[in-house]
Parts: structure tokens; C-alpha cells; sequence
């Protein structure tokens, strides 16, 4: 196979995941999904573990 | 050899100078042989086999890579070696030398295969006279780039040959014109120009071709009209990445326009970094439609101030969480620079692919005990355009594309430094 025609199939193969991407949402942002959240939570918000908490924050400024 | 091929008319003579026994294969089409023993080249057409020249061999003997009387199936025909000339010529006091082959078929006639330094082109005669006019040649609707024009002798040769041999005779000029994997030839003796047209093959098919023991020796540098080993063309390559740059941009456009950027979710919230527990959930809001992404946008009044917010969003239905955080920090001043700014009140977030449902965000807001009220709003958009996947998908295809030119830029780049028409390299400097 021609490098002409391996990027043409692998230019082909990366516009079909951008039509993909475009409809299913795709995007890369990375989030944390976690399954089987107790229906607790509504009632009691604070209950729930954040991922995220305890994250070490920007407290500068120039 | 083929079962219906007739063996081959060998005439035996003796070298009239040195007594040797010589060995003619052309069947009568030789003009002049060369005794391999005493070098002496004899007239062919002679009875007597007049004696035309004597030369003393300048290195030694020159031993062929295909020995005289190799027999092979080359290009559909049965061939045998019957001639081996060098030929030299002379650039900037440096002489190159390139060995020619000359092969015989009773039924296809005469072609030769050339070599120098591992690359060889099966050549034959021209069938029709191509149209040259110095910087190019035109030759059965192909154009071919002219690559060099030298002066070349005959410095040794062996066996026989159809036309009549001299070494160190006078000089012929030849002019190379080049269409990868094919090179066009002419060779002007002052009064007569012929044309061969060769094309680039592999030692290895050679090899094969004639029986040769052990491998053929291997290629060194770039030759004039070598093929590019990636069989790749860089204008091919632009032309395809033309197009699909044309497609992704259409899917951008249409992405653009049949967005439904469905705003699911609006609230304004305060918060008090001083309150012990911060963390609420929002009310119930529905994803309708297929799967797509969700934009969180957090948009905070905040002044030399920061607001993080452990955010989780949260299917009411399979009780499936995705969990991010994000930070909201704003601050500006005025020091012996001037004004000064950094970060956003504003922030947003796309989370991939979510699936249609009832959903609600679990926000746990956190900043510094001493900061005041901060005020912020959350503001939740289905089916919103990304445009970093464009841009993502636009490099990755750039990429490839760019490494292809610079590699076949490079090769191009080897392949004429070796003619009258150099290419100047990127970044060098017109002072070389």
C-alpha cells in the first residue's frame, strides 16, 4: 500500500470520527463517572465524596 | 530455461593476437568482440578478426557482477549477457564510473542493464525520438526533467558488442532527463544522437532474474531516477489532504448550524465561604434527544478573589454521577508596569456525551474563609459545538501530510544534488 493511499483511509477514518464526535458529543474534557449514586444525595447533599474536593487552588495573582 | 527455448548459438574463434578462445553468442550480430585475456578488441565482421585496438586495463581487471554468458528470464524473455563496458566520466576532477550490461535475446534483440553504486535501469533503445530542448524531453506524451549532462569514455570493456568499441576513444556527451522511475538518455558522439530509455529496477530482480550467488551489492545514496521508497507524491498527498480538510470543514459548518445549544438550566446562587456546609443540589432538569454533549458554564463576581466548585451531575433515573471541578479566579491590580489582569470571572466546561434523562447537579462551592459573599451563576447547554475537536482532527491530519512533504523533500533534495540543478536547502544561505 502507497503512503498515498494509507493517508487517504487515515484521513478518511479521522473526518468519520469527526462526524461522530460532532453527533454523539464527543469532547476532551475528562470527567468521572461514577455509578450507583445513592437517590440519598438529594436529601442530603453533603453526604456525597467528591471527586475533586480537596483540589489545591490558584491563590496568587500577580 | 524454458523447455521450447533452443540453446544458444555459441561460435567459437581464437584471439588472433594472444591465441585465446573466444566465444561469440550474438548469432552474427556482433560488430566488434574483446579477448578477456590479452584485451585486445578485434573487428568482428573480419574474417581475420582484425586486431582495432589494445588497451591495458588502468585498475585492473574490472570483473562484471553478471558474468558473460549468464543466461536469465528477464522481462518476459530469455536473455544473455554478452557485453560489459565501464564508463567514466569526469566532474570537478572526480571521475565516476558506471558499469553497462549488455544483454541478447535471438527473438527481443539487445538491452542493457546499467549499475553505479547498487542502483540499476534496464535500458533499451528509444522506439520513437523524443523532443528535447535542453531543460526538458517529451517522449511518448511523458515529460522528463533534465538532470545532468556530462562527458563520458568507455574506460574497459569485455565481450562483445553490436556497435564498434573504444576505449579511452573520444568522448560522448550525455544527457540524463529524469521521470522517476524512468530516465531518458541521449548520446552525441558530433555526429550522431542516440536515445535509450531506462527504468529503475532492483538488484534484487536481477539476481533472481540470472541466478547471481549471494545477494546484488547494496544501494548507496539517492540515484537520479530512483523512485521514492515510500511510493509517495506530495502533491498527491495535498491534493487528499485537501479534500478532507474541504469535508471536515463542512462537518464544522453543518455541526455549526444544527446545534441545538438547548439552554436545560439557569441559577443564580451565593455563596458564604464562612458556612460549614456549603454543598446544595440544584432542581431537576431533562436532556431530551439523542446523546450529545452538556456545557456547564459557571460565571462568578469575583475580584482578586477565587471560587472553586466540585461539581457532579447526576441521573435521577440510573443513579450514574460525573464528577469535575472547576475554578473560577479573577485578579487584577496596578503596579509599576501599568494595570495588570489575570484569569476569568467566566468558565465553562463540555462535558462528553451525555445521554438523554432527568438530571440535577450536586455543587459543593468552596474558596477562602476571609473572601466575603461571592455571587455566581451555573448555567447548563445541551448539544453545543466543540471546536477543539476540529482542531485536534486539523493537526492530525496536517501532521502526516507535512512529515510526507519534508521526507520526500529531503529525498528529492539527495537525488538532485548529484545534477546540474541543485536544490537550495531550507535555512542554507545564498552565500555557499
Amino acid at each position: 500500500m502507497t503512503w498515498n493511499r494509507f493517508y487517504l483511509i487515515y484521513g478518511v477514518v479521522l473526518v468519520l470520527l469527526v462526524g461522530a464526535a460532532a453527533y454523539r458529543g464527543w469532547s476532551f474534557t475528562s470527567v468521572n463517572e461514577v455509578k450507583n449514586v445513592p437517590k440519598s444525595i438529594r436529601d442530603n447533599p453533603g453526604s456525597y465524596r467528591a471527586i475533586y474536593a480537596g483540589y489545591h487552588h490558584y491563590t496568587g495573582g500577580k | 530455461m524454458s523447455p521450447q527455448t533452443p540453446p544458444p548459438h555459441v561460435e567459437s574463434l581464437t584471439c588472433p593476437n594472444c591465441g585465446a578462445p573466444l566465444t561469440v553468442r550474438s548469432m552474427g550480430r556482433a560488430v566488434t568482440i574483446v579477448c578477456d585475456r590479452c584485451h585486445s578488441i578485434l573487428d568482428a565482421k573480419d574474417p581475420q578478426l582484425r586486431i582495432l585496438q589494445r588497451f591495458e586495463a588502468a585498475t585492473g581487471d574490472e570483473v562484471p557482477l553478471i558474468p558473460l554468458g549468464a543466461r536469465g528470464k528477464w522481462r518476459g524473455a530469455d536473455y544473455e549477457a554478452i557485453g560489459f563496458q565501464v564508463r567514466t566520466m569526469e566532474v570537478d576532477g572526480i571521475a565516476y564510473s558506471w558499469r553497462e550490461y549488455l544483454l541478447f535475446s535471438p527473438y527481443k534483440g539487445f538491452r542493457y542493464l546499467t549499475e553505479y553504486n547498487g542502483h540499476w535501469n534496464d535500458c533499451s533503445v528509444a522506439t520513437a525520438l523524443p523532443e528535447a530542448d535542453g531543460t526538458s524531453a517529451r517522449y511518448l506524451g511523458k515529460k522528463y526533467k533534465h538532470f545532468q549532462t556530462c562527458d563520458a569514455k568507455t574506460t574497459y570493456v569485455l565481450g562483445e558488442f553490436p556497435w564498434q568499441v573504444a576505449v579511452n576513444g573520444d568522448a560522448v556527451t550525455v544527457t540524463d532527463y529524469i521521470a522517476p522511475p524512468y530516465v531518458l538518455s541521449s548520446e552525441t558522439d558530433g555526429s550522431e544522437t542516440t536515445w535509450t530509455l531506462g527504468e529503475y529496477v532492483h538488484g534484487a530482480d536481477i539476481w533472481k532474474a540470472f541466478g547471481l550467488p549471494g545477494p546484488p551489492p547494496a544501494p548507496v545514496g539517492v540515484y537520479e531516477n530512483q523512485p521514492s521508497g515510500l511510493r509517495v507524491s506530495a502533491g498527491q498527498t495535498w491534493f487528499a489532504f485537501a479534500g478532507l480538510a474541504t469535508a471536515m470543514f463542512v462537518i464544522f459548518t453543518l455541526n455549526q448550524l444544527f446545534s441545538q445549544r438547548e439552554q436545560v438550566f439557569q441559577e443564580a446562587y451565593r455563596f458564604s465561604p464562612s458556612s460549614t456546609e456549603a454543598s446544595f443540589v440544584t432542581p431537576e432538569f431533562e436532556l431530551k434527544g439523542r446523546t450529545s454533549d452538556l456545557e456547564v458554564r459557571t460565571d462568578a463576581d469575583v475580584s482578586n478573589r477565587w471560587i472553586y466548585l466540585n461539581y457532579a451531575l447526576i441521573d435521577e433515573d440510573t443513579g450514574r454521577a460525573y464528577d469535575f471541578g472547576r475554578e473560577v479566579s479573577y485578579y487584577s491590580g496596578v503596579d509599576s508596569d501599568g494595570s495588570w489582569q489575570e484569569g476569568s470571572r467566566h468558565d465553562r466546561v463540555v462535558l462528553p456525551s451525555i445521554p438523554p434523562g432527568r438530571y440535577y447537579l450536586r455543587v459543593e462551592p468552596e474558596s477562602d474563609s476571609s473572601f466575603g459573599l461571592i455571587g455566581y451563576t451555573v448555567t447548563v447547554t445541551r448539544d453545543v459545538p466543540v471546536l477543539t475537536v476540529y482542531l485536534v482532527a486539523f493537526c492530525a491530519l496536517l501532521l502526516p501530510a507535512l512529515l510526507i512533504s519534508w521526507r520526500t523533500y529531503n529525498f528529492e533534495q539527495i537525488r538532485w544534488a548529484e545534477s546540474d540543478h541543485p536544490m537550495r536547502s531550507i535555512g542554507s544561505g545564498g552565500d555557499e
